[in-house]
């Protein structure tokens, strides 16, 4: 037979458990890739696709990014409400450039794709922003 | 007694008959011996004059020999020192070139020029696809200037006719921490001006 006192122990025990997970779960991975394609000076198929993590990523955080959370815990929803800021984010991370350019007969055509391969990002939702920062593996 | 002094003295004018006919082959074979010297002192005389001919070929293909090994010798130092020289002046381009890098930083500039599409709702839309076209087409231009063009040439001719002419080009890179300097847009062309510092550390990881 435990006293109240040692019953009230316990509960704050299992409260603080409970609480710390769900502090920890709010930190969640997703995985996030990016292309676009410039056919002659112009924009075709532009693409950004997010998705959830299946399984843990490994690596260490890189240069972060804070977006402002006025919705629920959305990712896509935020990145879609600030778009321009994360684009801008993921040239500053790096794109892969590749460009083939032809001249038949003086007559110029060329194709320049960018893009983001498939990255693990970090992401921890918080009530009034949101912490984005690329996972890489190999950099302290 | 007188008997006896007459025949002494015939034997003495005998023997004086006999010693000069004697003296006589004396003379002769000294002389044949004198000769016989002579031509031997002159057999080596020529002997020797042979042998010193000999000699002096020796010495003088000796000699030439003597030059011949000095002159690759003397090639061999030369082509050592200019092998030195070359060397001497790779590394001290090398270190150069790394006390370049080390020390400075490159700022590289380009402007990338994007056109917006025909089919747009708004000239914000047009705006914004003209921009990253423009963008898309700086960071090309970035990577050309870091890291260099694949140039392809084709040429078809027939009949001593141009046919077709073919020229491809092409480059593939990673460009990062790129920013954008200006962007400017006028009657639907869109220009870009972007700028990328380049230092030691960022090809040191």
């Amino acid at each position: 037979m435990r006293s109240r006192n040692g019953n009230c122990n316990l509960l704050l025990r299992l409260l603080s458990i409970v609480f710390l997970s769900s502090l920890s779960l709010s930190a969640s991975e997703f995985l996030i890739s990016y292309q676009y394609t410039v056919k002659n000076a112009v924009l075709y198929n532009e693409t950004l696709e997010i998705s959830r993590a299946m399984k843990k990523c490994s690596g260490v955080s890189q240069k972060e990014l804070f977006l402002q959370n006025t919705t629920d815990n959305n990712l896509k929803k935020i990145i879609s409400q600030n778009s321009e800021e994360f684009i801008d984010y993921i040239h500053k991370l790096g794109l892969h450039v590749k460009h083939e350019g032809t001249t038949t007969n003086l007559q110029n055509s060329s194709i320049t794709t960018l893009t983001l391969k498939t990255t693990c990002f970090e992401v921890d939702f918080n009530d009034s922003f949101v912490k984005i920062a690329p996972l890489k593996e190999g950099v302290n | 007694m007188k008997l006896s002094m007459f025949f002494v003295a015939l034997l003495s004018v005998s023997s004086l008959f006999g010693a000069d006919t004697v003296n006589e082959e004396a003379s002769k074979a000294k002389i044949e011996a004198s000769v016989a010297r002579t031509e031997a002192s002159a057999a080596r005389i020529e002997a020797l004059n042979a042998k010193a001919e000999t000699s002096v070929i020796r010495n003088e293909t000796k000699e030439s020999k003597a030059i011949v090994s000095k002159t690759t010798a003397e090639l061999e130092k030369a082509n050592s020192i200019i092998e030195r020289n070359a060397l001497e002046k790779a590394q001290s381009k090398d270190s150069e070139e790394a006390f370049l890098a080390k020390s400075k930083k490159v700022y590289i500039s380009v402007v990338g020029q994007g056109v917006a599409p025909m089919n747009t709702v708004s000239p914000a839309q047009a705006y914004a696809l003209a921009k990253r076209a423009a963008i898309a087409d700086a960071y090309r231009g970035l990577a050309e200037k870091i890291k260099g063009v694949r140039v392809e040439g084709h040429d078809l001719i027939k009949n001593m006719m141009m046919q077709r002419s073919t020229i491809r080009t092409g480059v593939e890179a990673m460009v990062k921490n790129a920013n954008i300097v200006e962007t400017t847009f006028k009657e639907g062309l869109c220009e870009v001006e972007m700028e990328i510092v380049i230092s030691y550390s960022d090809f040191s990881q």
